[in-house]
């Protein structure tokens, strides 16, 4: 009997080895975590007692509704996120999002200033934003060009266009629509902040209350399984891809509602998007990216923005920060997964 | 007849499956019965994986046809394979790691209401399941990349339980069990076959299958050559079944004398795939090594190219002890080795044979630091007339070469070291026959000259044939050391699958 000695032994030894594993994994995460949460309060409670103004209600209201923009979008960027995976290197991401955003914003008020009516103009940003969505669908799961590569070049692509159709110029825009997201409000909150809060609920629930967006996190997460699953892995990849297009268009409205007019240089967004949605991971136990997760940070950096102008620092401090946050939670959820890899 | 009145929930007939020139399955018959527990063994290559594969709709079969369930069915997809109720348990955990318990055993089932799911509820049922069929309590919310490789596997059946399976296809399930899981998985099983689940199970194991299973189908060379009882069939039996008889003149004989140890490996271990793993092999010895997959055997030949780092133990060449870590040490250490995949490890397929051949060792022709070309291609053209590597030149790039040339030269690349041990990891397989003559000649020159080889395979035939001495591994210990009469495939196998032990004659 002495085979079946072997058996066990080698097998227990590996069970505590795991179990070990497993414990210190999670501890590590629950350090990163409870880290990352104890540094964004830190951030905040210095804001609260040394910028002037920071805590004002109007103030609050006003940084939520400048976070419409960057988390319309950044939910489109997590939900890409999501579906591809969030390997740094061969995940999802889509780059062109912003450079998207700039190109519908473009065709939208373009379309207002020839006369045409909002419905058009509005129907026409949506089908420029989901087919530069699909566009970048096509080059990743059609062409199976790496995320990181296709998005970027499509980011040129949509850059070029925008650009083609503006001659670089601010192109004014007014309409109902328009007039409606400027000045209305309803209990006392404007139209962009719902705009928000509207966004969010939708995402919220698609993601984690339904069937699909389990299934999208068991694509991202591990596509073999999925497709064990019976999951078609393409089909939830490029819809990722071609929601994060409409995501642009949603955000394009709301930019040339705030600017009045579409102007170029959409595409510095890119930055506060990618952090946003990166950051959101550390408020997750599984470190996956949540549109919660997501919808937090982006207030964060929405507060941060802000926090430095009330102190009267430089907004060019605000992209370095950003970029360090990007550094910071990559090389953390890297390490923080690494073991994972090896199994 | 009894089989006639038998429930047959799947049969498959006359499936034939071809990879370019590797016959796979070749007129393979499978029967699976409702109620009862089918055991499939074969050796590594014999065509288990692949009919399970093409019964899991991964595969297409080239012909053959498949009724389940009484209807015939032409093309299938692993969707709708399942949809018929037939459940594959694969051998790698196919688990999102993400994923809590129970979203991994309801993916692509979930529950809920429309399209919004309740993970309460899936978790709640997927705790009722864990409990019911394997007695396991796991905490709500369980992450699926904080459990043990056992749970996994648990997980993975539970989840095709939850889904109703009429035919449970488990590949290979107890490998990363312990001996408590085996035997609650067991039950499980004997529960199900019960319930009238037509149950498949795959195992290396034999002391396995003849504990669990009804019949067992044993294939050999991509054929089933037979089903029998396990409990009226000796497991010698069944291990004869499963090796060819038909041994030819492939193996040249040899004689040579033993000379002093050159490679004395003692106490090498590996967490989770080894322990105390010890031998010698002297000059001009070749050495088999043999395992079954997840034996260990593998890995211990890893650490020794230093692909993986062993946590301890002692390798010694000519009583230099050395520190595997790297494979530039290893080489310099005048270990040559030949890995499994040639084209991740062994050649580099964009470049010229003569480049591939001269790669480990160009210091020898190089005077400071340039390399003297005449010497080069003079050493290069003559290993390459000398294995009769079929090249049209010998600055033809190694990718147009065919897979037992392509052998050849990343042997050569080790004789123009001239090593004085030499690692082998299946050198023969996907190499045709020819080749494969050719490569135990030269495994048999190079003894003749005095070095010491190790050559790890799963061709039991070919370790009879080419070795002086058989190592076997089971379960990451030795369990066997077989030389001389003792030597042979029978044996090899018993020893590998746990049948039969042979550990008085391990040396130390």
């Amino acid at each position: 009997m002495s085979a079946t000695v072997f058996h066990a032994e080698v097998g227990v030894s590996d069970e505590k080895q795991a179990a070990a594993k497993s414990a210190r994994r999670r501890f590590g995460a629950l350090v990163v975590r409870l880290g990352a949460i104890a540094a964004f309060a830190a951030i905040m409670a210095y804001f609260v007692i040394f910028a002037p103004g920071f805590t004002s209600t109007f103030n609050l209201i006003n940084v939520v509704e400048q976070s419409a923009i960057l988390g319309v979008l950044a939910y489109g960027m997590t939900a890409v996120i999501i579906g591809g995976g969030s390997n740094v290197t061969e995940g999802g991401i889509d780059l062109s999002i912003a450079a998207n955003m700039g190109l519908c914003a473009a065709v939208y008020a373009t379309l207002l200033s020839m006369g045409y009516g909002d419905f058009l103009s509005v129907i026409a940003a949506i089908a420029v934003g989901m087919a530069v969505g699909a566009l970048n669908a096509v080059a990743v799961v059609g062409l199976g060009i790496l995320p990181l590569l296709a998005t970027l070049a499509v980011l040129n692509v949509a850059a070029g266009m925008e650009l083609t159709l503006t001659q670089n110029t601010v192109v004014g825009a007014s309409s109902p629509l328009l007039g409606l997201l400027v000045s209305g409000s309803f209990l006392g909150i404007s139209a962009l902040a719902w705009a928000l809060i509207v966004f969010s609920a939708i995402m919220i629930v698609v993601v984690h209350g339904t069937s699909f967006g389990l299934r999208l996190y068991a694509v991202g997460g591990h596509p073999e399984a999925a497709r064990a699953a019976g999951i078609s892995v393409p089909f939830y990849v490029s819809f990722t891809y071609v929601l994060s297009g409409f995501c642009a268009a949603v955000a394009s409205i709301l930019t040339v509602s705030r600017l009045s007019a579409s102007t170029p240089g959409s595409g510095e967004l890119l930055l506060s998007v990618l952090a946003a949605a990166l950051l959101g991971t550390v408020f997750s136990r599984r470190f996956v990216p949540t549109m919660g997760g997501t919808l937090l940070s982006v207030l964060f950096i929405g507060l941060l923005a802000n926090g430095f102008q009330l102190l009267n620092v430089s907004s060019y401090w605000v992209n370095g920060v950003q970029g360090a946050l990007i550094l910071l939670v990559v090389a953390i959820t890297s390490f923080a997964r690494g073991s994972e890899g090896s199994r | 007849m009894q089989t006639a009145k038998r429930d047959i929930a799947v049969s498959m007939t006359g499936i034939s499956k071809r990879f370019g020139p590797v016959r796979a399955l070749e007129n393979a018959n499978l029967e699976i019965a409702r109620g009862s527990i089918l055991g499939l063994v074969g050796q590594n290559g014999a065509g288990k994986s692949t009919i399970i594969k093409v019964l899991a709709g991964i595969i297409k079969p080239d012909s053959g046809s498949i009724v389940i369930n009484g209807e015939a069915v032409t093309s299938l997809t692993p969707a709708s394979v399942e949809k018929l109720g037939v459940h594959f348990i694969h051998q790698d955990r196919l688990l999102v790691p993400t994923a809590t318990v129970g979203e991994a055993v309801f993916l692509g089932h979930e529950i809920g209401l429309g399209p919004f799911v309740s993970r309460r509820v899936m978790e709640r049922r997927a705790a009722d399941l864990l409990k019911r069929f394997f007695g396991m309590e796991l905490p709500a919310g369980t992450l699926v990349k904080d459990l043990t490789t056992a749970q996994q596997k648990v997980v993975q059946i539970t989840r095709a339980l939850a889904q109703k399976a009429s035919v449970l296809v488990l590949d290979e399930p107890t490998a990363a069990l312990v001996k408590r899981e085996v035997d609650s998985l067991f039950d499980v099983l004997r529960r199900l076959r019960d319930d009238g689940i037509a149950v498949v199970f795959i195992s290396h194991y034999m002391q396995e299958i003849e504990k669990l299973c009804d019949r067992v189908t044993v294939m050999r060379n991509g054929t089933d050559v037979g089903t029998v009882d396990p409990r009226q069939t000796p497991i010698d039996e069944i291990i004869a079944m499963m090796i060819a008889r038909d041994v030819g003149e492939m193996f040249p004989k040899r004689s040579v004398e033993l000379g002093a140890p050159v490679l004395e490996v003692s106490n090498l271990r590996l967490g989770g795939s080894f322990e105390n793993i010890g031998f010698n092999i002297r000059a001009g010895e070749i050495v088999g090594l043999t395992g079954l997959l997840g034996s260990g055997a593998k890995e211990i030949v890893q650490c020794l190219f230093g692909l993986k780092t062993a946590d301890g133990g002692e390798v010694k060449v000519e009583g230099r002890e050395l520190s595997l870590s790297t494979p530039v040490k290893a080489v310099r250490d005048g270990i040559a080795m030949l890995p499994e995949d040639r084209r991740a490890h062994g050649v580099a397929l964009g470049l010229s044979v003569r480049e591939n051949i001269s790669l480990a060792s160009l210091r020898r022709y190089s005077r400071s630091g340039m390399v003297s070309r005449g010497a080069e291609n003079q050493a290069v053209d003559g290993l390459i007339k000398e294995l009769s590597i079929k090249t049209p030149h010998r600055d033809a790039l190694v990718r147009e070469l065919s897979g037992g040339n392509q052998q050849k030269v990343a042997i050569a690349k080790w004789l123009s070291c001239q090593s004085r041990v030499y690692v082998l990891d299946e050198p023969t397989v996907a190499v045709d026959v020819g080749a494969k003559v050719e490569i135990y000649n030269l495994l048999n020159r190079l003894a003749g000259e005095g070095a010491a080889i190790l050559l790890l395979s799963s061709d039991l035939l070919e370790l009879v044939g080419v070795c002086d001495r058989v190592l076997v591994v089971y379960r990451g210990r030795l369990a066997g050391s077989f030389s001389g009469p003792a030597m042979n495939s029978d044996a090899l196998l018993a020893a590998s699958s746990g049948a039969r032990s042979n550990i008085d004659g391990v040396a130390a």
